[in-house]
């Protein structure tokens, strides 16, 4: 949280992965918020489905006391992105907000951003996206439609960010929490996904964050994410039981 | 008083200053500022956002939404905070209703066919109607009016149409919801589907119905849900279904019975907690009242044979059930669809009365009927025995007149009723609809409909959240323009209205008006969610707020009866002649995204990732993999799935969450007709259905087909999201962290070796 | 030592020059399929640009496939130039002398086919001006000087620039000779060309100062290209396999050991189709085969230290890495592939003279190598991103579109046509060097055979 500690807020998700269901509402949600062209089905079999959030499953044991859990994993948003640096022509940036910010006019393409996010939230236009054209007629006028060759990936719903925080100034006062809201964590209907400023001691996700399941993914990269987890509890787990979780 | 749309707009920004009072909930503080009625075409050129609130009609048990409007386009479909249904939450399926609306493929202008077998062509609206007068003419009485379940206005609309031409209205739900009413009818003595207070529950015990996928209301229980974990004591769900669901993924304890013997578990667990003395002596009393023959034959090793889960599973369920109360239970989906449905869910619900749930904080509580006199708080599909009849009537040439809106029979319908031949013997087969389905590749005349987001109606959420609500639905976006470069193509007229002009006019002169009338009728009840000085300023607020509800309005709870037990042993379809293949239960669900089929034409339902397989864009069957492997079926093989009524192929899908012996085949796909992104993908699996029924009810059992499965020689790409490999935690450092209950994630990650470092070497 | 004739220096001139003064008849057919190739080519490469890099088998997580490689790969063919000629030079090597040329051409050719990929790879080529040159300051937009992909253009061109002046100074003697012995344009062009080389002893003097200091200022930037490259990898911790503080050396040791192969192959392909059997002998396949055994073998323990790495680290990620490389289908057929191309069958055919000296050995040898060692790139880049540790989700492999093969034959087509196309206008053997080197031999009797004696390697 080096850059976003001056003055401004620092947002951030807080995932409660305990309470996902796996619904995908928050995966389609992103996708009409933000135009993120179809994906279809050649795109998705030749792994070039564009989701800024993915629910990831994973499974556990075998029958019948085989698990699937679920995790979203969107962009983290890292204090420390290691996209951020590879990119040679400052397309991808942090600002002082907290977000990793991606300038679609600037990127090249070289894809190299992707290849250095080890969280592999980063996804690369292969082809110019296309609606058929009465389909444009719900596309959000607040975000850009990006074109073929270059990175996209999630924003934190950024123009969500600005027109609150417009609006907010422009009738003199500071944003009240919860007024932001990221499409994804409005639609998820379990309060999976929280969003905020954390820092504002008072917000609900720097409150949620001190919980005592909270972990961020990839600590071995030191990436300083600002996205916090809060562990799945399995009630089948015995405290420091070892095996149950991660070894299947 | 008569209010126009630009005399609203006047008043919203007179009034939204205070004129309005916001009763009960209060209106909660947020950004949004919901705007009253549409206004158009002013809204289109103010380069800002409007959020009309609305109820979403067709595709949804009544949840209201926010549509986002700018320059008169709708662009996203969001919860609508204030509504009591589902507070503000979606599902995956919200969104792709704008691609309905948007839909390129949008059927434009009526289309008619001269001879049955003949092409479809363009006729004018005028046409149309001369037809459909002369199809009302000639009908003479043996007209049938054949609708989704309708709830609100609409319903009650198609019922009067139908009843002034001395016709039938018939609804059809391919997951038909009749055992599922009638089991809360005779065990809870409820007319209304309960709601379940799975918030405030410790332990919720649930079995077949997908209730946080698609099931009941989806939106509704997933926010409960978040509450149910969120609870200082962390609720625990135990889940029942042969296949790993949404659901039974989220559970605590899955159990996958045999299917077809939910009812036997039921009574399994009941039996270890009589046995246990878990329950009090007045519940166990209650609960023995409703069990005709009582708890003989159910003992938990008897259970443990039947269901084939070990015995031990059944009873941690029991003791938890009956141990962490508050506690509740109910069951619907593959549950009831078997030839004992209405046993397994009266068996399911009973388990209620034993915890004292019913009516309790936690439990289960009835819901008030409906705030209008004339309209039903429920609204269910008829069963498949009163359509087989039906069918046989329009096959004898009977029935002169068939009008048909939002259900897709010809896909919904098992091969075993034929409706294709039937349709063909109907002279004339009037459509409505937004895109050519199936059902309109049989019509004599296609009459493009407006969608929910055009046309005005209410709406009673089923269930409820325990008390009165009306949704309102009103038209978000006005009508499109024709013939721009938008390819935007609009020609169309809402049912309701089609309806209404057709019967001249007797019995209401649009949905608008019936809304305005639905909505002053509230307002002379004086009580509910909005009050207001004069009618125009109540409607202006309820619009607003998507609706009307009034808290104080609780259901009755109905007195208890007793189960069904006509049949109570499941039986299933024969394979026997069948030829080579290996032998499974066929489980079908409803698609997370596609839901029954209706939503297949949009391209966001079709490239959701399915949330347990990933896949998309296709047919997949789920198979167990220990099982696939003794069967050297991989991922990819094309599978011939064949039943009695019929063939249908499938991308094999092996997972450990699915029982052995049972194969699950989402529904969804498989439409001939459906636009671009719809026609001719994948199976449809209801068409392999066989006839079997419901002992009780006459409903389709659904999950009671057995089925010889067989590889076809093939294997293809499955177009799932996940990667190559099938995602286990094959290696420490998985993203997913789980910790046991009380303890820190850091303890989790010490002992899991959560990190990466070190695991392979060092001992574990 | 072998016999050889004596060489007059008419006899050299004329043999030398024989692709100026007068085409072999297999030089048109040759050139113009290569030709069509090439156009072929860049067709593809402009539909590809034109349509996007949908029509690559590129995807997510697996961004950097073919192109990378191939770019990795032309880019250590291209330090053959410097280890021959400069290091060879510098040592006062006297075999290097017929194969100097042709390497630095080869150098600068595949230098010029190795920028092409990192640019068509990219999916907006056209925005190169903010990342290559010039940069867009004009706008106040500065490049990002923390990026490898910064500085990977800037050593390549350096190298560029510096190989092409090196090819440069070597070339003047040649082409003053050149002059003087054509008429009409030729003449012209060979004129403005040698910069009024005379030959006298203070352009001799010039010429040779020059060409020693080049080749020492070359040294540094001979160590930093392939570093630089390495570092497009080493600097992503996120990627298993690539995350590596050895890569800079292991990286230039591949490259010599690759690029010196393919000095191999066209030498032998030089002798074979100029008939110039008098001047690349034996015995300089027999001192770059040496050569190549010595490179070849401490690259291996590069590869092996690699492994060591991880295990000695007990890194499981990158263990299971490894693993999957190695063990794992298909991964486990390349890499099988790889090592018994890039080492395990030709360096202990190399041990024995025999076959050093067999030229059509040689050949397949060294083509071996640099199939061996285009699939070790591939190896390194492609599966630690198909398997990105720890999320098993996204895991997903790669297999390679037609036109990306295409694209990489074509990259052979053109640096093979360029060779060609430059062999007409110019001697691929520097006769001046030749000449030099016959002043210092001499011949000695050794009984009744007249064995050649190198003056200067004797000291
Ligand atoms: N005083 C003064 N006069 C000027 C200028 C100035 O600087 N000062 N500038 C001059 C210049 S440069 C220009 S370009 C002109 C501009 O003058 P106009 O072309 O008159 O532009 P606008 O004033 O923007 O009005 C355009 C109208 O189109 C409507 N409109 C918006 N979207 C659509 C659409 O999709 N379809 C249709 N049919 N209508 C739409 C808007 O509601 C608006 O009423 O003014 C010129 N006049
Ligand atoms: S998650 Fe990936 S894309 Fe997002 S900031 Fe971190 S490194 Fe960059
Ligand atoms: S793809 Fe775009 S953002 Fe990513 S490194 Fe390249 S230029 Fe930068
Ligand atoms: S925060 Fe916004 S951009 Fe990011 S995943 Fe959620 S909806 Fe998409
Ligand atoms: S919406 Fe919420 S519960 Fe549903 S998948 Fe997304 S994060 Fe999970």
């Amino acid at each position: 949280m080096t850059t976003a500690s001056l003055k401004g807020p620092n947002w951030g998700m807080v995932v409660d992965v305990d309470k996902c269901i796996g619904c995908m509402a928050c995966v389609i949600a992103c996708q009409a918020e933000n135009n993120v062209p179809l994906n279809t089905q050649d795109r998705v079999e030749r792994g070039r489905a564009i989701s800024w959030i993915r629910v990831e499953r994973y499974w556990e044991g075998d029958f019948p006391d085989s698990k699937a859990r679920f995790i979203p994993i969107m962009c983290q948003h890292c204090a420390n992105a290691p996209c951020e640096p590879v990119c040679p022509v400052f397309a991808t940036y942090h600002n002082s907000e907290g977000l990793n910010i991606q300038v679609y006019n600037r990127c090249v393409g070289t894809r190299y951003c992707a290849n250095g996010c080890p969280y592999i939230v980063r996804f690369f236009n292969y082809w110019e996206p296309v609606w058929p054209e009465s389909l444009r007629n719900h596309l959000n006028p607040d975000v850009t439609v990006r074109s073929r060759g270059i990175m996209e990936k999630c924003t934190f719903c950024v123009h969500r960010i600005r027109r609150e925080s417009r609006k907010a100034r422009s009738e003199g006062r500071v944003l009240l929490d919860g007024e932001v809201q990221t499409a994804c964590s409005t639609a998820c209907p379990t309060s999976a996904l929280n969003f905020g400023n954390f820092n504002d001691p008072n917000s609900k996700v720097s409150k949620m964050k001190d919980d005592q399941r909270h972990y961020t993914l990839l600590d071995q990269f030191a990436t300083e994410p600002n996205v916090i987890y809060l562990a799945k509890v399995d009630t089948d787990r015995k405290v420091g039981a070892g095996e149950a979780a991660s070894h299947g | 008083m008569k209010l126009n749309r630009r005399e609203f707009l006047t008043l919203t920004g007179k009034t939204t200053a205070g004129a309005v009072i916001f009763a009960a909930c209060g209106l909660p503080e947020r950004e949004l500022i919901v705007q009253s009625p549409v206004d158009l075409p002013e809204d289109l050129v103010r380069g800002e956002d409007a959020w009309y609130a609305t109820s979403m009609g067709d595709f949804t048990n009544g949840d209201g939404v926010l549509v986002r409007v700018m320059e008169g386009r709708a662009k996203k479909i969001e919860g609508n905070p204030d509504h009591p249904v589902n507070r503000g939450k979606s599902t995956a399926r919200y969104d792709s209703v704008l691609q309905l609306l948007y839909h390129p493929d949008r059927i434009s202008d009526p289309m008619r066919r001269f001879s049955k077998g003949g092409n479809l062509v363009d006729i004018s609206w005028r046409q149309a109607e001369a037809q459909f007068q002369d199809a009302l003419v000639n009908a003479n009485g043996s007209l049938t009016v054949v609708t989704n379940p309708l709830r609100g206005h609409l319903g009650s609309v198609a019922s009067k149409f139908a009843a002034k031409f001395n016709g039938r209205h018939m609804s059809f739900d391919p997951i038909e919801q009749g055992v599922l009413h009638g089991a809360v009818k005779s065990v809870l003595g409820q007319d209304q589907l309960p709601t379940f207070d799975i918030a405030n529950a410790s332990t919720v015990l649930s079995f077949g119905a997908d209730w946080l996928g698609t099931w009941g209301s989806p939106a509704q229980f997933g926010v409960k849900y978040g509450e149910f974990r969120s609870q200082g004591n962390r609720g625990y769900l135990i889940h029942a279904d042969p296949r790993m669901s949404l659901t039974a993924a989220a559970a605590d304890l899955w159990l996958a019975p045999k299917p077809g013997t939910e009812g036997d578990l039921a009574l399994g667990i009941a039996s270890v907690i009589v046995k246990e003395g878990l329950a009090s002596v007045a519940n166990i009393a209650a609960f023995n009242a409703a069990l005709p023959g009582g708890l003989s034959g159910y003992s938990v090793a008897e259970v443990a044979g039947k269901t084939e889960i070990p015995a031990a599973r059944i009873e941690k369920a029991a003791r938890h059930f009956a141990g962490n109360t508050p506690a509740v239970a109910f069951g619907g989906g593959s549950a009831g669809a078997h030839t004992n449905g209405s046993f397994n869910l009266g068996a399911i619900y009973s388990l209620n009365l034993l915890v004292g749930a019913v009516g309790a904080r936690g439990g289960v509580t009835a819901n008030p009927g409906s705030a209008f006199e004339d309209i039903s708080a429920s609204a269910t599909g008829a069963s498949f025995e009163s359509w087989e009849a039906e069918l046989a009537q329009w096959r004898a040439g009977n029935v002169e007149t068939v009008i048909i809106r939002g259900v897709d029979i010809v896909y919904g319908m098992p091969n075993s009723v034929a409706v294709r031949e039937a349709l063909d013997n109907v002279p004339n087969v009037i459509t409505f609809g937004a895109v050519l389905d199936d059902t309109m590749a049989f019509a004599d005349l296609v009459l493009p409909e407006l969608t929910f987001l055009e046309t005005w109606g209410t709406d009673i959420p089923e269930p409820g959240p325990g008390y009165q609500v009306v949704g309102i639905q009103q038209p978000v976006v006005g009508p499109t323009v024709t013939q721009d470069e938008t390819g935007l193509i609009s020609n169309a007229r809402g049912f309701g209205d089609m309806l209404l002009a057709m019967a001249g006019g007797s019995f209401g002169s649009s949905m608008e008006r019936i809304v305005m009338d639905a909505v002053s009728e509230l307002h002379d009840t004086g009580r509910g969610s909005v009050s207001a000085s004069s009618s125009a300023l109540f409607m202006n607020g309820v619009l607003q707020r998507g609706g009307w509800w009034d808290t104080g309005e609780k259901g009755a709870q109905g007195t208890a009866g007793r189960i069904s037990t006509t049949t109570k042993s499941a039986g299933y379809s024969d394979t026997n002649a069948l030829g080579t293949g290996e032998d499974f239960h066929l489980v079908p669900f409803v698609s997370n995204s596609l839901f029954d089929g209706r939503l297949a034409a949009t391209p966001w339902a079709q490239q959701t990732p399915d949330p347990i397989s990933s896949a998309s864009w296709s047919t997949w069957a789920e198979i167990n993999s220990q099982q696939a492997k003794e069967l050297g079926i991989r991922q990819g093989d094309v599978l011939l799935i064949r039943s009695t009524s019929g063939e249908i192929e499938a991308l094999a899908y092996p997972h450990p969450g699915i029982r052995p012996g049972v194969i699950g085949v989402p529904i969804g796909q498989g439409h001939a007709e459906g636009g671009r992104w719809a026609e001719g993908r994948g199976s449809n699996v209801l068409s392999i259905l066989v006839d079997k029924k419901d002992s009780e009810t006459g409903a389709l059992a659904w999950a009671a087909t057995r089925v010889r499965v067989q590889r076809a020689g093939r294997r293809v790409k499955v177009p799932k999201y996940e990667g190559e490999v099938e995602a286990r935690a094959a290696e420490p450092g998985v993203p997913i962290l789980v910790v046991g209950p009380g303890e820190t994630a850091e303890q989790a990650e010490k002992a899991n070796h959560h990190e990466y470092q070190g695991s392979l070497f060092k001992d574990d | 030592m072998q016999q050889r004739r004596p060489l007059d220096q008419v006899y050299t001139n004329r043999k030398l020059l024989n692709g100026q003064l007068d085409t072999p008849r297999w030089w048109l057919p040759t050139v113009s399929i290569l030709g069509v190739l090439v156009l072929i080519g860049i067709g593809v490469i402009a539909i590809m640009v034109n349509k996007g890099l949908g029509v690559t088998g590129l995807s997510r997580p697996v961004f950097w496939g073919l192109f990378i490689t191939t770019f990795v790969f032309w880019v250590g063919i291209s330090h053959a130039g410097i280890m021959i000629s400069a290091i060879l030079r510098l040592t006062q090597a006297e075999w290097r002398r017929p194969v100097t040329r042709a390497a630095e051409l080869l150098t600068v050719f595949s230098l010029l086919t190795a920028l092409v990929f990192p640019l068509i790879h990219a999916g907006r080529p056209w925005r190169i001006a903010y990342w290559i040159t010039p940069y867009d300051l004009g706008r106040g937009i500065y490049p990002n000087i923390r990026s490898p992909l910064i500085w990977d253009p800037v050593a390549i061109g350096t190298y560029l620039t510096g190989s092409t002046l090196f090819l440069y100074v070597a070339l003047l003697p040649d082409l003053g000779n050149l002059r003087d012995r054509t008429t009409g344009w030729r003449n012209s062009l060979y004129t403005v060309l040698a910069l009024g080389w005379r030959g006298n002893p203070r352009q001799w003097k010039l010429q040779t100062v020059g060409g020693i200091l080049l080749s020492a200022l070359m040294l540094p930037i001979f160590v930093s290209v392939h570093s630089i490259v390495s570092w497009d990898f080493a600097v992503v911790p996120a990627v298993e396999g690539w995350h590596s503080t050895i890569f800079a050396p292991y990286f230039v040791i591949g490259a010599i050991h690759s690029g010196v192969s393919a000095v191999v192959t066209m030498m032998a392909l030089m002798r074979w189709l100029w008939k110039w059997d008098d001047f690349i002998r034996p015995e300089h396949f027999d001192a770059l085969a040496r050569l190549l055994i010595v490179v070849a073998t401490a690259w291996l323990g590069f590869t092996f230290l690699e492994l060591i790495f991880a295990v000695y680290g007990q890194d499981a990620p990158e263990i299971a890495l490894r693993e999957m490389q190695m063990f794992q289908w298909p991964w486990n057929m390349l890499f099988i592939i790889f090592l018994l191309c890039a080492y395990l069958i030709p360096v202990p055919m190399w041990l024995f003279k025999r076959v050093r000296t067999n030229i059509a050995l040689m050949f397949w040898t060294s083509i071996l190598v640099n199939i061996g060692m285009w699939l070790e790139r591939f190896l390194i880049i492609v599966p630690g991103l198909s398997r990105r540790t720890p999320f098993v989700y996204v895991w997903d492999s790669y297999r390679p579109s037609a036109v990306e093969w295409t694209i990489l034959i074509w990259s052979f087509c053109w640096v093979t046509f360029l060779m060609l196309l430059f062999s007409k206008f110019f001697p691929l053997v520097p006769l001046f060097e030749q000449k030099e080197s016959q002043v210092f031999t001499d011949d000695v009797m050794i009984g009744r055979a007249r064995v050649p004696a190198i003056i200067r390697e004797a000291d």
